[in-house]
Formats: structure tokens, sequence, C-alpha cells
């Protein structure tokens, strides 16, 4: 595999076509191949179950072709014995396989597809390069329905009685796609029994589907699907909510499949000797969510359960958190120390370019006339040496230009070769072995964006390698050496926030070895815990909870400043400087690092008669009433629970996520202490997502009734001549119908506390809802776009106990990659501001995402814009803002661009 | 460059755009060879002389991209 240059020679020439795993069998690839063109590392493979080497000994043309010999028909399983100290289960899921559901024929007409396929059809890299048309004649769709809880939540057809909770979110986004790509004239409907979109802004992306892209949604379950004579098309036959049966024509239909856990990976649990939930999933508890059954094995991703990707990223971090606390001892006793090369000053030098250009094999030299390339290099201005390599990342080629470099003075490098995306950290490190600045750089494409893509143009591709090389050329003769910035890391971290989230966030971060400062504002831990009876599996919160305030509070690295308010934050990642103030004294807090983990708290309700008689409460208040064992509990004779209270509306266009499990768990309850109590749950859509779905159906066994409204059909809660009363539409007789209530329990939505004072001490963005703005909603939703600040919690967005316990042990993971460097170092590639120049106007400080540009505060240059090497990205977004060209981009300066498109002139 | 070709500079961001025209390459696509790619480190560094000095320099088009 290290000698694969990725060239792809052994997928053009081997002659065996297969179809293709990764477009979900809709395409073909060779048994030579990539697994996908985005794939990390860029090997290829062979696939040897379809190779007809391996398989019949003949053959063996890419082991021919291949210029790097990298083919190796002798490699064998090997078994390797690793010694380790934990370890992290991530090994996913599979798509349900609908080819066994009779009523939806999928293995029989070509135009029922499954989401995966359609995913695939979607996309730019896809078969039909994100043309969606369907399978059976390549016209494009003009209604495609989407059925939703195929291989989900049935008992009947499989054995998933479980919520895939992705589904419905994807299916929304597979649908405005689709309408995006095809145009106005698509019309999209998506069948489906409850619409699940409690994760953060989905419930704003759903409201859009419907109302700005004309999505349709239908709440039923097609029992049918009729071909349509051999036109392809499908007849759907359907029951509408008012119990009307409908027949409709699609012309393509998509099974919305849900997520299972392979037999191959319940076969891996056995022999771990871990245990499996109902649903096959890995088993963990509710405090501990990452932790298997099995002391030392974690978990994460949809092998602990049925989850999307920013939950999935969220447990992968939570993950190595809890697979770092039991071996924080171990830390950098296995790292090594890099030998530092002394750098070569070349101050003062005039620019001595080496042009090295890259065969490619014949990946670049079959098409691009390299000698040709060459030879215009050297005529260029400041061209010392030029080199021709047959493969220029080879490793004997970079000694040979370390060597080449210090042999012929160089003192700028240009590489015309493949992409600087994968290999310009390699040629760097050889102007680094070589003593040479690594800034002094500068690489070409004339491979990815030349060669492979004008193969059938080669003196135009020749024309353009010189062109792209020349351009290079004038850009590295510009180029200054850079300085990465040396910091120092301060070793402590803040979390700021005593509830659930904070106060795991630090027993982490206090188990790896850090010191911890805990930041509360009142007067004790434990925050909205502390009014919550049991979580969804029954656990006793209250035991729980104590458990970790004792460990938090007994723990020797860390410091709980309770009735404390944070007045000010200076400083940034590694040196932060924070004002508490506890009871009217001030302190200031050096930190390296900081955690938001302010929670969030529930709405005081302004309808349904709140306020006006006590038996009608909110969740947490029933909750309270549980703590204590209150007897009007088991006296009532019936409850009725209202959903969405404050949630879902125009005002709040979000899910608070927890609310419908939390009331049918306390439905449960309230069944417990009186079977024979009347317990009804009002509700919009009942979100039980993942195998919290098997309390949804708990309850109605138990004979909890559940009675759908609308939003524009809201129940009326009446106190009438000391009764409470609750009048609903029910959903299926479409009649009003009066509940006496001795107990209504208001599910009111979860409100964050907007609290922007905090959000500008640490420069960090809220949403219009009040919840922080994380750097990335998938791929970075523990941490802030500011480094070193992190956030978990309800602070994020609501979410139920685990997942916030989960959030907390990510943002400790993500902190200690962090605190447990002894320095840190900046980019090079970074804005300076140029003071003389400076205006002062401030427009760098408020367009810089990453909080970067600050005002100088004193000295000479006080007022003037000063930038932190230390958070810059090297966006170059203040210098492209700034009217007095005051700012420099390192590395892609103005005059930098500007060579490069004046050496356009010759080009065009 | 052909003389009936559009010349076309582009500005690609260098974490979007320019990835994905790497990718074209991984897939084998075939475009027009009118085109010089200068990568830069994000669209935010784009600054209206670039388009104007590309202009001027004879581009027929300028594509920004990311």
């Amino acid at each position: 595999m290290d000698k694969c240059i990725a060239c792809g020679v052994c997928a053009e020439k081997c002659p065996k076509k297969v179809d293709d795993p990764y477009n979900a069998g809709l395409a073909k690839r060779k048994a030579a191949y990539v697994e996908y063109a985005q794939a990390v590392p860029l090997k290829y493979s062979i696939d040897a179950d379809n190779c007809i080497y391996l398989q019949k000994g003949k053959c063996g043309v890419c082991k021919k072709k291949c210029p790097v010999d990298a083919v190796d028909f002798d490699q064998t399983e090997k078994q390797l014995k690793l010694n380790v100290g934990s370890v992290i289960l991530a090994p996913g899921f599979e798509a349900f396989n609908p080819n066994g559901l009779d009523n939806y024929q999928y293995a029989s007409y070509p135009n029922v597809v499954t989401s995966v396929e359609f995913e695939r059809l979607l996309s730019a890299s896809g078969p039909t390069m994100g043309h969606v048309v369907r399978p059976s004649d390549k016209e494009e769709p003009k209604r495609i329905a989407w059925f939703q809880c195929v291989g989900s939540r049935d008992l009947n057809k499989c054995d998933n009685a479980y919520c895939s909770s992705v589904c419905c979110m994807y299916a929304i986004k597979e649908a405005v796609i689709a309408k995006e790509h095809a145009g106005d004239d698509l019309e999209c409907s998506i069948f489906f029994m409850d619409m699940r979109t409690p994760g953060k802004e989905f419930e704003r992306f759903y409201e859009n589907a419907k109302k700005k892209s004309g999505v349709n949604f239908i709440r039923s379950r097609v029992h049918t699907i009729n071909p349509v004579g051999d036109s392809g098309d499908l007849e759907l036959r359907y029951v509408t909510e008012s119990g009307e049966l409908k027949t409709e024509v699609y012309d393509m239909v998509v099974l919305s499949v849900g997520l299972q856990t392979p037999p191959a990976l319940v076969d891996l649990a056995g022999k771990l000797d871990i245990d499996l939930t109902p649903g096959k999933f890995c088993k963990t508890d509710t405090f501990t969510p990452v932790s298997t059954s099995r002391e030392g094995i974690f978990v994460c991703g949809a092998f602990q359960g049925p989850k999307d990707i920013p939950q999935s990223v969220i447990d992968s971090s939570a993950a190595a958190s809890a697979a770092a606390e039991v071996l924080s001892e171990a830390r950098n006793t296995k790292t090594r120390e890099v030998e530092i090369v002394p750098e070569r000053n070349v101050a003062g030098e005039r620019p001595k370019i080496g042009v090295f250009v890259c065969k490619c094999g014949i990946n670049i030299a079959g098409v691009v006339d390299v000698p040709a390339v060459a030879e215009y290099a050297a005529s260029l201005p400041y061209v010392d040496f030029v080199d021709e390599n047959l493969f220029s990342c080879s490793q004997d080629n970079q000694d040979n230009m370390a060597k080449l470099i210090k042999e012929k003075g160089l003192n700028r490098i240009v590489v015309a070769a493949c992409t600087p995306k994968t290999h310009e950290p390699l040629f760097q490190e050889t102007l680094f072995n070589a003593g040479l600045n690594k800034y002094l750089f500068e690489m070409t494409n004339i491979r990815n964006q030349n060669s492979w893509v004008h193969k059938n143009s080669p003196e135009l591709a020749t024309q353009k390698a010189k062109d792209l090389v020349r351009m290079a050329v004038a850009k590295v003769a510009l180029m200054e050496p850079l300085n990465e910035v040396k910091l120092t890391m301060n070793h402590t971290a803040m979390v700021i926030g005593g509830g659930i989230s904070g106060l795991t966030a630090a027993k982490s971060l206090a188990s790896q070895g850090f010191e911890t400062h805990l930041i509360e504002r009142e007067a004790g831990l434990g925050g909205q815990a502390l009014s919550i009876f049991h979580t969804a599996k029954g656990d006793d919160v209250q035991q729980n909870l104590s458990k970790i305030i004792d460990s938090v509070t007994s723990d020797e690295k860390i410091t709980v400043h309770l009735n404390t308010e944070i007045t000010g934050v200076e400083g940034f990642v590694g040196n932060f400087v924070t004002t508490l103030s506890t009871d009217g004294k001030t302190e200031e807090l050096e930190h390296g690092v900081a955690i938001v983990a302010t929670g969030a708290a529930p709405l005081t309700p302004t309808e349904y008669s709140y306020g006006k008689d006590p038996r009608i409460m909110t969740s947490l208040e029933l909750d309270k009433k549980m703590i204590s064992d209150d007897p009007m509990l088991s006296q009532a004779n019936s409850a009725v629970f209202i959903q969405c209270v404050g949630s879902r509306e125009p005002e709040r266009q979000y899910c608070s996520r927890v609310c419908c499990t939390h009331s049918i768990e306390n439905a449960l309850e309230l069944k417990k202490l009186n079977p024979e109590m009347n317990v009804y749950i009002l509700y919009r859509d009942i979100r039980t997502y993942g195998e919290k779905e098997y309390l949804y159906k708990q309850a109605r066994e138990q004979g909890v009734i559940f009675i759908r409204y609308s939003i524009d059909n809201k129940p009326v809660v009446d106190v009438k001549d000391g009764n409470v009363t609750v009048t609903a539409t029910d959903h299926v007789l479409g009649r009003p119908m009066e509940l006496n209530a001795d107990l209504v329990s208001l599910a009111t939505a979860i409100i964050p506390y907007g609290d922007e004072k905090l959000a500008n001490f640490f420069k960090v963005p809220m949403n219009e809802d009040g919840f922080f703005i994380e750097k990335h909603a998938k791929l970075g939703p523990t941490e802030f776009s500011t480094d070193g600040t992190f956030l978990c919690g309800m602070a994020h967005y609501p979410k139920p106990i685990d997942e916030s316990i989960a959030q907390a042990k990510a943002a400790s993971s993500r902190a200690v990659t962090l605190l447990s460097k002894t320095s840190i170092y900046s980019s090079g590639a970074i804005a300076e501001v140029e003071t003389a120049k400076c205006s002062a106007c401030g427009v760098c400080v408020s367009v810089c995402p990453y909080s970067a540009p600050s005002f100088t505060t004193e000295g000479r240059f006080a007022g003037k814009a000063e930038i932190n090497p230390a958070l810059c990205k090297g966006c170059g977004l203040c210098v492209a803002s700034c009217r007095s060209g005051a700012i420099h981009l390192k590395g892609f300066d103005t005059d930098q661009i500007f060579s490069q498109i004046f050496e356009l002139e010759e080009a065009i | 460059m052909s003389e009936t070709e559009p010349k076309i500079l582009s500005f690609l961001c260098s974490w979007c755009s320019y990835g994905a025209a790497d990718l074209a390459g991984v897939s084998r696509m075939e475009y027009p060879p009118n085109i010089r790619v200068i990568r830069i480190p994000c669209t935010g560094r784009m600054s209206p002389k670039f388009i104007l000095a590309g202009l001027r320099q004879g581009a027929d088009a300028v594509w920004v991209s990311g």
C-alpha cells in the first residue's frame, strides 16, 4: 500500500467488471478499485472475491501494468497481537434490506429504490452525476414518494421494533435536494407515521421543506404498490387520516430503510463478551453512555444505537475520553521527539528557484510533454535548477531533493505534480529536512487538474502545465520564510455550569490529570437534573446525580466555585484569564481552555390554564411530586399529558427532544402507581427516537391513550366548578371529546439562557433560539470556532441525560487534545497587520469568525488592530475586507496572488 | 489556448472547490483545458481587484468558487 500512487492504471486495465457497492449496485467498478474517489488514503486495492487472478490463477494484468510494482498477489490475512489498555468499538451499521417485504416489491419493480440508492442518484459523484432519473427507463421522474419506517418500528414485517432515528431527516433532505436538482415540476411526497425531527435546526428544516420547497407530507402507511402496465409507473393504495381509501400513481418510490446491526457484529459482540440490547445494539447505561458491559471496552456510533452524524461524532469523542481516562498515566510514554534540522537563513539572497516536474509514471507524462515543461521552466526568471522525476513523491527522490537543495543552494522550490491537498506536507517536510523554511515552497497541480482531465488534448495540457509552472515560479519568488509562533499552554481547565454536563466534563478532565475549576452561578450543584425523577431507562436520577456530585467535590483536582459569576474574560487558547465574582469578591483565574455547559431551563407556560389550578403542572413539577412521593399521584383517577407546550411553535421553531420520552416514562410511572388510572397523552408527533420507541409501545400496551392534535386545533384546558377538563379533538372520529383530569402535565419547551454576556466574553455565536452555535453542525458539535473553547449539554441543544453526559465527555476529550500539549504552534500562513496603515476601523475585528483580530490596548499603537497568531486560521477574510490594505496574509499575500494573475497574460 | 474557447481564470477555495477539482481528476472526468486555477485559502480571501486584474489580463471570464 505504501507504494501505490493512486494512478488508477490497475483499475483502468482490469478486465473484470463488478457491481459497485459504494454506488449501491447502480454502477459498475473493476475488481481492482478504489472504494470511492474521496477515499483517504487514496490507495487502490484488489477485490479478492472477484479478481480473475486470485480466483482462477490467470490474468495479473494489473501487476504487469502497475508502474510502481505495488500489486502483490501473495498478501494473506495476518494475525496481529496488540497490547492495548482500552478498546473502542466503532463498527457501524448496515442498511435494512427490504427484499423480504412482499408489499413493496423492491426486488421486482425497478423504480422502487432504497434511500441509499436514491442518495447515490442525488450525488454529484454518483452513477448519474446527481441527475435524478428512474432506473427503469432513465427518464426524469415527475412524482416521487418516500415511505418511512421501512425496517423500523415494525414487528409485522421485520423484527426491528426500534426507530432508526435518522430516516425522517434524510427523507426530507432527499426530497428537498431532488426538487433543487429537478426544479418545481417534481412532486415529492413523504408518507410517514410520526415526523421525527428532534435534532438541532431539524424542525426548521422540516417547516421549510413544507412551506418553501413544497414537499408533501402524508400521514399514512402505504399498504400496496401495483405496477401500472409496462410503464414502470407505480400505483399506491393508502388510507388517509380521515379513513378515505386513495389510489395515486407515482413514477418512483424511495424506501426509507432503517439501520440495523449486521449479524457479523452480533458474533463479534459474543466474542468480546459484551451485552446487546433487544434491538441488537451495544448495551450501555444512561450514566456511562459509551461504556459496554465489559470494563475497558467502549463503543460509539450506530452500534450503540441508531443515530445521526453529530451524535456519532459526539459519542466518538466521548469514547476517546472514556478510553483515555483509564489510560492517563500512560500518556506520552511512547512518543518520540522529532529531530530538528537547523534552518538556513536565506535573507538577502536573490531567489534561487528549483523546479521539480513530476511524471507520475505515465500519469502526467502520458499526456503532458514533461521534458518540454522542464525545459520551459528552466527559461523562467530566477530558476536555477530544474529536474524531472519519475515519481517526485518517492522516498529516494525526497532524499535526492534534499541533497540537491543543499548542493545547489536553492532557496525557493516549485513542485509540479499532483495536488497540494495530499502532497504539500510531504514536500514541505523535505524542505525542512534540507534546512529550508517550509513556506519557501509552491506546488502546482499538473495531474489531478491537468493530465487526468485533459487526456485527449495533450498539446493544450502541456501548454496549461507550462502556464501553471510559470505562475507558480512567479509566486514562489515572492515567498518569504515564515515563523510558526510557539505559545505556552496553561494546563488548567475551566468548566462553566454545574449541571450534569459540567460536572461530567470536570470529572473527566480531572480523571485525565488536569486541574479543573467548575463555576456555578447557583448555591448548589446539579442543575436541572435535581428536578428529574427517572430516566427513560428507569434509573433513579437523584441517586446517580448525588454520586456524580460526590465524585466531583471529593476530587482534589477540581475546585468548585458556587454562587459565582463570570465578569470578564481576557486572553485566548492556552492563556485565558477569567475574572470570577463570588459573593462580591473577585478573583482572577488563569486557564488554558474553557468548556461552556450553562444548560437550559423549562419554559413557564402561558397557555392551558397553567397557574389557575394546582392540578395543572409542568413536567418537572410532576417529577418533583414523584420524587417526594406526593399522595395526589396515586389518588388521581385520570391524568392528561399535553406535549409541545411552547415547542414547535412559530416563535420557537425547535423540538425540545426529550419531552415525548419523558411524558411516556411518567405516564408509565403513573400506571405503575395506579393501574386503573386513565392516562392520556395529547401529542403532535411522538418522537421516541432510537430504542426509546419500546417505551411508546409499552405505554400503548398498558393502556395509555394517545390522542393526536394539530397546532391549529390545540387542546383546551378549563377549570370549571372545581374540575379540570381538557377538550381535544379525536383524530380518528374527528369529534371533540372532553376529558376530566385530576392531573394535567404540560411538556414545556426547554429554553436556553441566551447568555449574551458569556457569548461576548468568549466571542462565540448563538442561534436565533439562543442556543450556542458549534464549530460545525456535523463534524464539530462540541467545540466553538474560537480555539480553546468547547460546549456541551443543553447550552448546545435540549437533550436527555445520556446524550448530555456523552457530549460532556466529548468536550473534555476535545479540550485534552490541547491540554496534553506543553506548547502549541500557530501556522505560518496567517494574517498580520501593518500597523502604520491601519485606520482602526474595526472591520477585521467584526468579520473574523475565529476572533483573531482585536484592538491593541496599550503602547504607541493603542487602538489599532492586531491579529493573534494563535487564533488566526489564515482564511484571509480580514485581508479582503481591510479598506486600508493594512493586513497581509502570509503565503497568500496580495502581491503573491497578483503575480500569478499577471503571469496569465502569456497564457491568454 | 484555443481561439474559439473562452479563457477562464478561476479562484478556487482550497477546502472545497479545489478539492472538488482534484476529485474530478480522480474520477477521470474530462473538461476543456482553457481554465487556469489559482488556489486561495478561502473565498473570504477574494478581492474584487483580483477579478478586475484577471479581466484586464485578458481573461474572458473569472470564476470564483468556494
